[in-house]
């Protein structure tokens, strides 16, 4: 195994504890440079082939989409590329004025025409881009993704001069502001692309260090596998004087107990997530730097209905009536989550949350009848899929004992992946029970429930229902927000009566700051703009 | 009498061992320790006596040692070493690791043992172009990365307790053949040797009757040093994900997830470490015992 750098620089400061030496972290702040935990390591830094929260947490330092985010509101669009926008009466047709100095890292101006052309990019299916999903929004939108027609000028989307930029939608979407600035929205630099490969090629060169070329506030300084990726100011960004901080380098900390370590070691400001067994720890010992944040999220059991014998509805309900949501969130999970008994959490602009199962033993074992089990010692073996994690660990230890307490389903195995390969694996279907995560894109309940559409690319269990699809459909032409949210909360419920999907609990964020770090307000999505960071090196903490 | 026809008897070279072994107490702990300790792990959980180790109740997570406590559902429970993070048994736990590691590290070193000692005497004695081909498969063997082969056995096999024996198994046996090589080198040389021959023995009895009882002394300490070495090696797989699957466990992994939440929970890490220390220690002494026991020459040094 490669040793990881801060691993080595962790023992090294252990080492050197006693002597009075300044922690990397303090030095970090008084030079303004961002350290952050960041979960995996990334998998591109091409924002059209990530779907991952660590991965996109780094776009939007590289990257800046037409609208961005606002630093502590949530529901606020903040300016970015685009100066204002406006759209038609029903919400079909958006136009963005975009800003004349908006800039690349290599100083070439940014136009319409490089968003048509990123749009272009991700919608393209021999990208296969896993989340292009996200703009079948746009008119034509998902028939060019699906490649049944090949003329991307029929697709909703047009550049008339270099500063105007007109998306037309299929459907009605007030949130669309929201919606552009997801990562799969952003802008790429088309001369870079095409210098290191085709439109549509994977993985090239153009992702490294010195060929890189983003929009955003930052730019790519390195990128060093297992390392992490640093960033630094980018000269020619348009509000080049509110950026404050002089680089942020992400750490791939995979482990949430070394990423703990290396925070109190004092290596990093931020960390990615705290392990649920040491919040109690955490809150008792360093009050100031514990954060538990209200988090726009669900924590999941995918089921695969492809494979015996999850393929059976009755049998995946009599497993979701059987867990303990309360026990979990109080004694596994510990950070203030909420138990889930639906898909869409609370935090969805008023959406009131469904109460589609629970834990209800009767209920369970009625179902485990129905799903023509005399006992659970009938029911054949299947296996939990995680990706490597003590926490995901725990869940799935205390739900598989659940399982074995409450119904007798003894055959019930754990296995493990690596986050590369289990989101492969997940792709592919080639799992039977899995542990998933799904976090908004952006604040409406669409985002939770458009995924389940029968063949998106994240649904990942082989379910379809045409009811479903039908009532989100029927949901999206609504302009009406209460027309709109009783079509959700309908197709909800055709969601939690045949439960691809068994919800465990709606996230909280949980994460140590540094207080040196100023400008990190709670966001129900987490998506922190680095541009209004600061660090202040008079709250360095002296020992 | 009885004395005079005793001395006529002669001791076998078994009891002068034994003998020479009971002298030496740090030995015998060991000894005791090792036999105590295979007892408890493998007979124990027959008994009734001790809860399901992957029994969770998570409202009664982290209690301290011999607490009683009442879980939601009305069953009373007693910790011995206290609960998990997930309210499970440490003691039955560790015994059900103990399992798991002292099975790895017996299984994989008898695999090791078997295959490098009877490979590395052929190659010693027959010598020769054999030798030397023999002796390049196991350079080219070592020059394969460890790891990458265990994860391709994975991909292709299924992931299975029985794979890490024999994946580790299959790599150890290096190491031990190029020892038991070198003995066997400078044993055939010997008078002894020359005599069997001469009476007539075919090279195998040689090998398996002469040749191979003159190595044990460095076998024995190579062996005690590969069981840790073995179990080790589990606990490194198991992070990986490719060992014992949660919720089962091993030495390795517990004192993994010990490790972990050393900060909040440090008897997670106190007792199976203890543990595990203790049987390694208790593996070293048996073996530097044996050593001094079997081979007289090698202790008077």
């Amino acid at each position: 195994m490669i040793p990881r750098p801060l691993t080595a620089l962790a023992a090294a400061t252990l080492l050197f504890a006693g002597c009075e030496e300044e922690r990397p972290v303090d030095r970090a702040t008084r030079e303004g440079i961002l350290l952050l935990g960041n979960g995996d390591e990334p998998k591109a830094l091409d924002p059209h082939l990530i779907s991952s929260v660590g991965d996109s947490n780094i776009m939007r330092a590289l990257f800046e989409g037409l609208v961005t985010y606002h630093p502590s509101e949530d529901a606020t669009h903040a300016p970015g590329v685009a100066e204002r926008w406006e759209h038609n009466e029903d919400y079909t047709e958006w136009t963005f004025h975009l800003r004349d100095d908006a800039r690349w890292s290599n100083g070439d101006p940014v136009t319409a025409g490089d968003f048509v052309y990123a749009y272009n990019r991700i919608l393209h299916p021999d990208l296969g881009s896993p989340y292009a999903s996200m703009l079948h929004l746009l008119e034509n939108g998902e028939e060019f993704n699906k490649g049944e027609i090949d003329d991307f000028s029929q697709v909703g989307a047009k550049a008339p001069d270099a500063h105007t930029l007109v998306c037309t939608l299929r459907e009605p979407a007030p949130y669309f502001p929201d919606l552009v600035k997801h990562t799969t929205w952003l802008p790429v630099h088309k001369p870079t692309i095409e210098k290191f490969g085709n439109m549509t090629d994977q993985f090239t060169l153009w992702q490294r260090p010195g060929n890189h070329v983003g929009n955003g506030p930052f730019m790519l300084e390195s990128w060093r596998i297992n390392g992490g990726v640093k960033v630094i100011p980018n000269p020619h960004y348009w509000d080049r004087e509110t950026v404050t901080l002089n680089g942020i380098v992400f750490y791939p900390l995979a482990n949430n107990f070394t990423e703990e370590r290396a925070f109190r070691d004092g290596l990093i400001h931020k960390t990615y997530i705290i392990p649920p067994d040491l919040i109690g720890y955490h809150k008792a010992e360093s009050p100031e730097y514990i954060k538990l944040d209200p988090y726009a999220g669900v924590y999941f059991y995918r089921c695969n209905v492809t494979k015996a014998p999850l393929d059976n509805k009755s049998l995946r309900k009599a497993l979701a009536f059987a867990i303990d949501r309360e026990t979990i969130v109080k004694y596994v999970s510990q950070a203030g989550e909420q138990p889930a008994y639906g898909v869409v959490p609370p935090t969805e602009g008023g959406y009131q949350p469904h109460h589609g199962v629970e834990f209800d033993l009767d209920k369970a074992k009625a179902y485990l009848k129905e799903a023509g089990y005399e006992s659970g010692a009938d029911v054949p073996e299947f296996e939990i899929l995680i990706n490597t994690s003590e926490s995901h660990k725990a869940i799935a230890a205390a739900v598989q004992d659940m399982w074995k307490k409450h119904l007798g389903i003894e055959k019930v195995t754990i296995a493990n992946q690596e986050w590369k390969v289990f989101q492969t694996t997940l792709r592919e279907l080639r799992y039977q029970c899995s542990r998933s995560g799904w976090i908004g894109d952006y604040l409406d309940p669409s985002t939770f429930l458009t995924m389940w559409r029968t063949g998106d690319d994240n649904n990942q269990t082989g379910w379809g229902n045409p009811d479903f699809d039908r009532l989100l459909t029927e949901a999206a032409n609504q302009i009406d927000p209460g027309e709109r949210f009783a079509k959700f909360r309908e197709a909800e419920a055709v969601l939690l009566d045949e439960l691809p999907m068994i919800p465990i609990y709606w996230y909280t964020q949980k994460y140590l700051l540094d207080p040196a770090v100023g400008g990190w307000h709670p966001l129900l999505l987490d998506n922190h703009p680095y541009k209004h960071v600061r660090l202040d090196p008079s709250k360095i903490p002296s020992e | 009498m009885d004395t005079i026809s005793d001395i006529e008897k002669g001791s076998s070279l078994g009891r002068d061992a034994w003998v020479r072994l009971k002298k030496n107490k740090m030995a015998m702990f060991g000894l005791w320790f090792f036999v105590g300790i295979t007892l408890v792990c493998f007979l124990l959980p027959l008994l009734p006596v001790l809860p399901d180790p992957n029994a969770t109740s998570p409202e009664l997570r982290s209690l301290g040692p011999f607490s009683e406590a009442v879980a939601n559902d009305g069953t009373e429970r007693f910790y011995l070493l206290g609960s998990d993070n997930l309210g499970r048994d440490i003691f039955a736990r560790i015994v059900d690791g103990g399992r798991v590691s002292l099975m790895v590290g017996f299984i994989a070193t008898a695999v090791s043992l078997l295959i490098g000692v009877v490979y590395g005497a052929v190659a010693g004695y027959v010598g020769g172009r054999l030798d030397s081909v023999m002796m390049r498969v196991v350079d080219i063997l070592y020059a394969l990365p460890f790891m990458i082969i265990v994860i391709i056995l994975t991909t292709f096999f299924d992931n299975s307790l029985w794979l890490l024996f024999l994946a580790i198994g299959a790599v150890e046996w290096l190491t031990m053949s190029r020892i038991v090589r070198a003995q066997v080198l400078s044993l055939k040389e010997q008078e002894f040797v020359d005599a069997a021959r001469s009476l007539g023995l075919s090279n195998g009895q040689i090998i398996f009757r002469h040749i191979i009882p003159n190595t044990l002394g460095p076998v024995i300490v190579y062996t005690t040093l590969t069981v840790p070495a073995v179990m080790r090696l589990e606990a490194i797989l198991s992070f990986l994900g490719l060992g014992v699957q949660p919720p089962n466990a091993s030495w390795g992994s517990l004192v993994k997830e010990g490790a972990d939440r050393m900060i909040s929970d440090p008897a997670l890490l106190i007792f199976p470490s203890a543990i595990f220390a203790l049987t390694l220690f208790a593996f070293n002494f048996l073996g530097d015992g044996l050593r001094d026991a079997l081979d007289v020459r090698a202790s008077k040094d």
